[in-house]
């Protein structure tokens, strides 16, 4: 076995966790690969999400790493009244597993989270919650994500979604 | 309750002034007469028949508050229910849409096809029903009024409304424009996209109007493309291409068209990239529709049709639906659009730029929808008294019509145009007329105190 047990594999969604609620974007962008496709895809109905991003519409959908960049830079910008003051938030991670290992070594984790946050402008808190997948690589002896799949679960969103709060 | 639309609505054309009142987002009492005299009263927009492909189809909507269903029967035929059980009332259909030749209701089982026809009542035989039950219809409740212009189709509760074609007026040129984009018609792309914001539905409506907030409400996406274009990113972006905010150009680069009944439709020039989606289809257009029409094709358009739905079409192309919730919340329902029929690339393009300028999870719509926020939470300083966010262009507008609407050769109320910081804000002064004449009718026919 050359990818991570389920206890790395924890480890590591949570070290992503706290990244984003310590704003350490920097070191989250640090994360991803270079080519990291980040994907969180609307629904088509009740019960399906969308699965195809080049046909249907995704909530997020990026193929590079400098497109995370390009949020992080927004949302610190000042420019952004919807980013300011930031929201709070608190990332929570759970049943997480491994689901398989494939051919060229990454390996796909799947997990269930939930991120609360509060809105310090408005005074109201809500809660974002969902299952990922991340698939990781290893490279210079650190796992970084080539991918992640974000499907939220109450997408009806209050206002706004960004990054740091999924 | 005592309304006086004056309080409300300080309108002196010949005076140049135009105000409204901050009470008008703000108060419980204005936003019930809005359910009942406006959207209880008007056409209001419920989907795309194209949404309905095949017989036994159906969509869920709604009129202001009111539940409706529309169906596509097994001739094809469409119509519009109100979408609650004759018998207690419950919600016959619960998705959002589906296929079904017949629809049972939940709870009592009591049945009907998809043209609304009651098809069974459960043990009707035993019931012991008295002969008057017999003598009345268990059908679903019809919409009073439902139609569709180039495949949008609207409903109205009321059947004391003009024809669909009299309410959309002039509007219905700038339908053509839309839908004549694809030889065969607009499409809603898979994956709807819904979000709240704490604030009034007429910030909504005003903000697709309101090219003045462009460039101050959106510095943060604005300098991404900025960006992008120093580095020689190849994303390609359309507004990016253009000195957007910047220029003052000998011919018109942007105005507004106010059209009848509320309807008005801004746009400002685009410069033509291989950013559009349509930059591969420039040639076909020409042939098909002819270079006038081509050429509003390629404008940045954002058109709203009163009272609940916007086609705004910039970088990508967006069907918005407004549903107010209360005063101070209101939800969204967005979907890309898109001609039929696309080629794949092209396609791809347009749903990134739609996911990156028009969804809540992007980099620009959050901005809008926490400034309505803002908006929401100074209405309380009521104090204030009258806003006044509806004076630009006031000196520039033509009533009647100027230089580009009468390009498009239908009757427009009025029109200004100049440059690309006109921000013109006369475009709001329709949607307040029919506001004023839909309540003042609406009070008039129930005999309610004004």
């Amino acid at each position: 076995m050359t990818g991570p047990d389920v206890a790395a594999a924890r480890a590591f969604l949570e070290a992503e966790g706290a990244l984003l609620d310590d704003r350490l974007w920097d070191e989250w962008l640090a994360l991803y690969t270079e080519d990291a496709v980040f994907w969180v895809p609307a629904w088509t109905s009740e019960e399906t999400p969308t699965s195809d991003p080049l046909t249907e519409v995704s909530l997020i959908y990026h193929d590079r790493r400098e497109r995370l960049a390009e949020r992080v830079w927004r949302v610190r910008s000042g420019l952004s009244l919807a980013s300011s003051p930031l929201q709070r938030t608190a990332h929570m991670v759970s049943g997480v597993r491994i689901v398989d290992e494939a051919q060229d070594g990454s390996t796909r984790v799947r997990s269930t989270w939930t991120v609360h946050r509060y809105d310090p402008r408005r005074k109201i808190q809500n809660a974002f919650f969902g299952r990922a997948e991340h698939r990781l690589v290893r490279i210079d002896g650190a796992w970084r994500i080539a991918a992640k799949t974000v499907w939220l679960l109450n997408d009806l969103i209050p206002t706004v979604l960004d990054f740091y709060m999924i | 309750m005592t309304l006086n639309f004056a309080q409300l609505v300080d309108d002196r054309p010949d005076d140049g002034v135009f105000r409204v009142h901050r009470r008008m987002f703000s108060d419980p009492a204005v936003f019930e007469l809005e359910m009942k005299y406006i959207f209880e009263r008007t056409w209001v927009f419920l989907g795309l028949e194209s949404q309905l492909p095949r017989p036994h189809d159906y969509l869920t909507a709604a009129i202001g508050r009111q539940q409706v269903v529309v169906m596509r029967d097994g001739e094809g035929a469409l119509a519009a229910f109100l979408n609650s059980c004759p018998h207690k009332g419950a919600t016959i259909c619960p998705l959002v849409s589906g296929h079904k030749r017949l629809h049972i209701c939940p709870y009592h089982s009591w049945s009907f096809d998809s043209g609304g026809k009651n098809r069974a009542i459960k043990g009707r035989e035993q019931g012991a029903y008295a002969p008057a039950f017999d003598g009345e219809t268990h059908d679903l409740i019809p919409v009073a009024r439902f139609a569709s212009y180039r495949g949008l189709m609207f409903g109205s509760l009321s059947v004391d409304v003009p024809s669909l074609e009299t309410h959309l007026g002039g509007a219905r040129a700038m339908i053509d424009v839309a839908v004549g984009q694809g030889e065969r018609g607009l499409e809603l792309v898979p994956g709807a996209v819904g979000f709240t914001f704490a604030g009034n539905w007429k910030m909504q409506l005003e903000n697709c109007s309101d090219a003045y907030h462009f460039s101050s409400t959106h510095p943060s996406y604005l300098r991404l493309l900025d960006h992008r274009t120093e580095q020689g990113v190849e994303v390609p972006t359309a507004i990016s291409g253009t000195d957007y905010w910047l220029g003052e150009g000998e011919k018109p680069l942007g105005g507004s068209i106010c059209f009848e009944h509320g309807h008005a439709l801004n746009w400002n020039h685009l410069d033509v990239t291989p950013a559009l989606p349509l930059y591969h289809a420039i040639d076909d257009l020409d042939a098909r529709v002819g270079p006038a029409a081509r050429d509003w094709m390629l404008r940045l358009r954002n058109l709203t049709l009163y009272p609940n739905v916007q086609l705004a079409e910039n970088l990508s192309s967006q069907l918005r639906i407004i549903r107010p919730v209360s005063v101070d919340r209101t939800e969204m329902l967005a979907y890309c659009i898109a001609p039929v029929g696309e080629p794949a690339d092209r396609r791809a393009l347009r749903i990134r730029q739609y996911e990156e300028f028009f969804n809540p999870s992007g980099l620009a719509t959050p901005d809008d929808a926490a400034a309505y926020e803002a908006c929401q939470s100074g209405y309380r300083s009521v104090a204030g008294g009258w806003l006044h966010g509806y004076s630009r262009g006031m000196a520039r507008r033509r009533w009647g019509g100027d230089e580009t609407s009468a390009g498009l050769g239908v009757d427009v109320v009025s029109a200004s145009s100049g440059g690309m910081q006109l921000g013109d804000e006369t475009i709001m002064h329709g949607a307040y007329r029919q506001w004023r004449a839909l309540i003042e009718k609406g009070m008039a026919a129930d005999g309610a105190v004004a």
